[in-house]
C-alpha cells in the first residue's frame, strides 16, 4: 500500500516537472530568455577565460540582432567564480535554483568543469563544456554535459601519425608526473599501438624537474629515434636545449603545451625549429574553410582589437551547438534540449560537433610545427599549411 | 679521533657504497645496464653532467651556509636571490644586449649593495633574535620578491640562448658548452671566496664572528659590519649562481622555491657552516640523481625519493652532515 503511495506521489512530482519545464522560458516579462553560466574573470585563468567571455558577448549580441533565440529576446547573466572551485560550486548551485536560467554555460577549466558537472547533473541541467580538455569528466556516466574540445588523449595523435609516416619504428613517451601529462601520455601510447609503432620507453619525470641529461642518456640508450613528450614551457625548452648540447638527435620531437605559448619560439631562438605541437583551433578561416569562421574571426578581431584563439573559438562554437539544439528541441525543455545534444551533428566555426555516447566531441586539433619562429599547421592533411619538415634536421648541421 | 667516530665513518662509506650502487644492481636487473663502450658513454656522460651541475648548485648553497654560519639566521629567501640573478641576467642579456658572463661584473655589485641593504633594513633587527622570527622574515621576503617579480615581468617563463653548443670529449661522451662554462665560474666564484675567507684579514674576522660574535666583538671585530658584509657576500654569490642557472634553463618568478629546497638539501647533506661540505654534497646529489633516472625504470619519477632517502641516511649516520662536526 505505501509503496504503492510513493509510486503514485513520484509520478505525479515528475509529471509536475514535466510541466515545468518547457513553460519557463514563457514566465519571463518582456519575452526574454535568460541565458547564464559563472567563468573566472579574475584569478590565474582570467586570460584564456576572458576570451571565451569576449566570445559569449560576441554571440548574444549577434543572435538578438538575428531576432533572438526562438524568438526571444537574449539576457546575458555572467557571474565571476574568481578561478575558484567552490565559489563556481555556489554560483551554479544560485543560477540554476533562484536565477533559473534557460540555457547554462560552462565554466572553464577541467578542475571547476568536473566540480559543476555534479550539479548541473542533479538538477538535470545540460549545457556544452568549452573549457575541459580531461575526458575522466565524462568517464563518470554523467548524463548533461557535453564537450566541444579534443581530449588530453588525442593531444599527441597527429604527432605520433606524423612519426609513423617519416618511418619512426622505436618511440619515447615522457612526461611531467601529474594528470593532464600523463593523460596525453596514455593517449599517444594508444595511438602508437594502434599504428604498429613499438614504445621503448614510457618515463615520468617530477614537475620540477629541470636537468633531463640522464633521462636522454635513458631514450638514446633505449634505442628511440623519436621523442613524443607531454610537456609544459620549462620542462620542453630544457629537453630542446639539452639535447642540442648534448648532441643528441632525433627524428622528431612534439610536445603537448610549450610549443603552443607566443614566447617559446622567441626565447629559444633556433632551438625551437622543427619542434611540433598541439593547437585545438587556429584563426585561419582560408585553410581551416569551416562555415561562418571568416566573419566570426572578423567581427571578433573588429571588436576585441585581436585575433581570436582556440579558447575564444571554443566558445563560441560551443553556443553555435547549443543554439542549434535549441532550435531543434523547440523550446527550453531540459531533456529535449539534452537529446539534440546526445544525437545531433552540425558544424560550427570550431569545427564538426558529434557526440559518442559518453558526450565527448571527436573535435580534430591542430598539430603544427615551428618553421622559422611560426607556428604552421602541418597535420592533419586537409588542413595542413605546409608539408612538414620531418624528420628534424640534426643539430650539427644547423 | 675517538674509536665511535671511526666505527661512524666506516658505517657512513658502507652506506654510501650500498647507494651508488643500488642503482647499477636494479639495472642490471631489468637489463637496462650494458656492457659496452656506447652505454659507458652514456654513464660517464650523466656522472660528469652530475659533477657539473653540482658544482654550480653548490656555489648558491654556500651563500645559505655563510649567512646561517655567521648570524645563524635561516635565509627562506635565497632561492629568490638566485631567480633574482637570472631575471638581472635576462634583462642584461636581451634589454642592454651584454654577454651573460660579462654581466657578472654589473650584477655582483648590484647582488652585494642589495644584500648590504637587505642586511640594514630587515636582517640586522633579527640577528640574535629565536631562528623561527629569521625564517618567517624571510620567508616574507621571499613572498614579496616573488610578486614583485611576478609584477615585473609577468609569470612568463624565460631563458637566455646562450651558448647552446656542445663540447664533445671523446667520440661517446659529450657535455654542454654552457654547463661546462656554467662550472668553470662556479668553481673560481666558489674558490675565490674559499680563499677570501681563509687567508684574508675580513675573511678572518668573518670566520671568527661565526664562531663566537661576542668573543669576535671584544677582539675589536665591528660585529655589524661583518654582518652586513656576510649579507652582502651570500646575495652576490645567490646572483651568479641565477646568472649561471639562467644560461642552462628556463626560469619564471615561482622557480625560486625549487631552488632554495636544493641549497638546504645540499648544505643539510654537506654539513652545515662547511664550504668544502657544500661541494661534495652538491656533487654527490646531482649524481645520485642522474644515476638512479639513467638505469632504473621509471627512475626518473623517483628521483626526489632517492634524495630525502640518501639525505635521511646521512642524517641517521651523522647528525652532522658529511664534513659537518658532531655538536653541529
Amino acid at each position: 500500500m505505501r509503496t504503492q503511495a510513493i509510486r503514485t506521489l513520484a509520478l505525479a512530482v515528475v509529471a509536475l516537472l514535466a510541466l515545468e519545464g518547457p513553460a519557463l522560458a514563457n514566465h519571463r516579462p518582456n519575452n526574454e530568455v535568460l541565458i547564464g553560466g559563472a567563468i573566472s574573470q579574475t584569478g590565474p585563468y582570467a586570460e584564456p577565460a576572458g576570451r571565451q567571455v569576449n566570445s559569449i558577448k560576441l554571440w548574444v549580441d549577434e543572435v538578438n540582432a538575428r531576432g533572438g533565440l526562438l524568438g526571444h529576446k537574449v539576457v546575458l547573466q555572467l557571474l565571476d567564480d574568481k578561478s575558484d572551485i567552490q565559489t563556481a560550486i555556489k554560483l551554479y548551485e544560485k543560477l540554476i535554483t533562484e536565477d533559473k536560467v534557460d540555457v547554462l554555460l560552462a565554466p572553464y577549466s577541467s578542475g571547476i568543469t568536473e566540480a559543476v558537472a555534479n550539479i548541473n547533473e542533479r538538477y538535470k541541467k545540460p549545457f556544452v563544456a568549452y573549457g575541459a580538455a580531461s575526458s575522466s569528466i565524462w568517464e563518470k556516466g554523467r548524463k548533461y554535459i557535453f564537450n566541444i574540445v579534443a581530449i588530453a588523449e588525442d593531444y599527441q595523435k597527429g604527432a605520433v601519425h606524423l612519426a609513423k609516416q617519416i618511418g619512426v619504428k622505436r618511440l619515447a613517451i615522457i612526461g611531467q608526473d601529474s594528470l593532464f601529462p600523463r593523460t596525453a601520455g596514455k593517449g599517444a601510447k594508444d595511438w602508437a599501438k594502434k599504428l604498429g609503432i613499438e614504445v621503448v620507453l614510457d618515463e615520468n619525470y617530477p614537475t620540477k624537474q629541470t636537468d633531463f641529461t640522464a633521462l636522454l642518456q635513458k631514450i638514446k640508450a633505449a634505442g628511440a629515434d623519436a621523442v613524443i613528450s607531454n610537456s609544459y614551457f620549462a620542462d620542453s625548452a630544457a629537453q630542446l636545449r639539452q639535447m642540442r648540447e648534448l648532441n643528441i638527435d632525433f627524428k622528431l620531437y612534439s610536445s603537448t603545451v610549450g610549443p603552443g605559448l607566443p614566447n617559446f619560439a622567441e626565447q629559444l631562438g633556433n632551438t625551437a625549429e622543427y619542434v611540433l605541437g598541439f593547437s585545438q583551433w587556429e584563426p585561419i578561416p582560408a585553410i581551416l574553410k569551416h562555415p561562418g569562421m571568416k566573419e566570426y574571426t572578423e567581427a571578433y578581431e573588429k571588436r576585441f582589437g585581436e585575433k581570436p584563439n582556440y579558447h575564444a573559438g571554443g566558445a563560441y562554437g560551443a553556443l553555435q551547438v547549443t543554439e542549434a539544439a535549441v532550435k531543434k528541441a523547440g523550446g527550453f525543455d531540459n531533456e529535449k534540449i539534452r537529446e539534440a545534444l546526445a544525437t545531433m551533428e552540425v558544424t560550427t566555426i570550431f569545427g564538426r560537433y558529434k557526440v559518442d555516447a559518453k558526450g565527448i566531441n571527436d573535435h580534430e586539433g591542430l598539430t603544427f610545427q615551428i618553421l622559422k619562429g611560426h607556428r604552421r599547421v602541418v597535420w592533419p592533411e586537409k588542413w595542413a599549411e605546409t608539408k612538414a619538415e620531418l624528420p628534424m634536421p640534426e643539430w650539427s648541421k644547423r | 679521533m675517538e674509536r665511535s667516530d671511526v666505527r661512524n665513518l666506516y658505517r657512513l662509506a658502507l652506506f654510501l657504497a650500498f647507494a651508488y650502487s643500488l642503482p647499477f644492481a636494479i639495472g642490471l636487473w631489468y637489463g637496462a645496464v650494458r656492457v659496452d663502450e656506447r652505454w659507458f658513454g652514456y654513464l660517464a656522460t650523466v656522472v660528469l653532467s652530475g659533477i657539473l651541475q653540482g658544482g654550480v648548485y653548490a656555489m648558491f648553497a654556500v651563500g645559505l651556509t655563510l649567512i646561517f654560519g655567521v648570524m645563524r639566521i635561516i635565509n627562506a629567501a635565497h632561492g629568490e636571490m638566485v631567480m633574482m640573478g637570472a631575471y638581472l641576467t635576462w634583462v642584461c642579456f636581451f634589454l642592454l644586449g651584454f654577454d651573460p658572463l660579462l654581466s657578472l661584473l654589473l650584477t655582483l655589485p648590484v647582488a652585494f649593495l642589495f644584500g648590504v641593504a637587505l642586511q640594514k633594513v630587515l636582517l640586522q633587527a633579527v640577528v640574535g633574535q629565536p631562528e623561527l622570527t629569521a625564517l618567517l622574515v624571510t620567508f616574507g621576503l621571499g613572498l614579496t620578491m616573488i610578486y614583485v617579480a611576478e609584477l615585473i615581468f609577468t609569470t612568463d617563463f624565460r631563458t637566455i640562448p646562450y651558448a647552446p653548443g656542445s663540447v664533445q670529449i671523446t667520440s661517446t661522451i659529450t657535455v654542454g658548452q654552457n654547463k661546462v662554462i656554467s662550472f668553470a665560474i662556479a668553481v673560481v666564484i666558489s674558490g675565490g671566496v674559499y680563499l677570501f675567507l681563509k687567508l684574508s684579514r675580513l675573511g678572518k674576522a668573518i670566520r671568527a664572528t661565526a664562531l663566537n660574535a661576542e668573543v669576535a666583538m671584544v677582539c675589536g671585530i665591528a660585529v655589524r659590519r661583518i654582518y652586513l658584509i656576510t649579507t652582502g657576500l651570500a646575495a652576490a654569490l645567490a646572483v651568479a649562481g641565477g646568472a649561471l642557472v639562467s644560461i642552462q634553463f628556463g626560469f619564471n618568478p615561482e622557480t625560486g622555491v625549487v631552488y632554495t629546497l636544493q641549497a638546504f638539501t645540499i648544505i643539510i647533506l654537506g654539513g652545515r657552516g662547511h664550504y668544502v661540505g657544500a661541494l661534495i654534497g652538491g656533487v654527490m646529489l646531482a649524481v645520485l640523481e642522474g644515476l638512479v633516472s639513467l638505469m632504473i625504470p621509471n627512475g626518473t619519477a623517483m628521483i626526489e625519493l632517492a634524495a630525502y632517502t640518501l639525505m635521511i641516511f646521512v642524517l641517521l649516520i651523522r647528525p652532522g652532515g658529511l664534513m659537518g662536526v658532531k655538536d653541529a
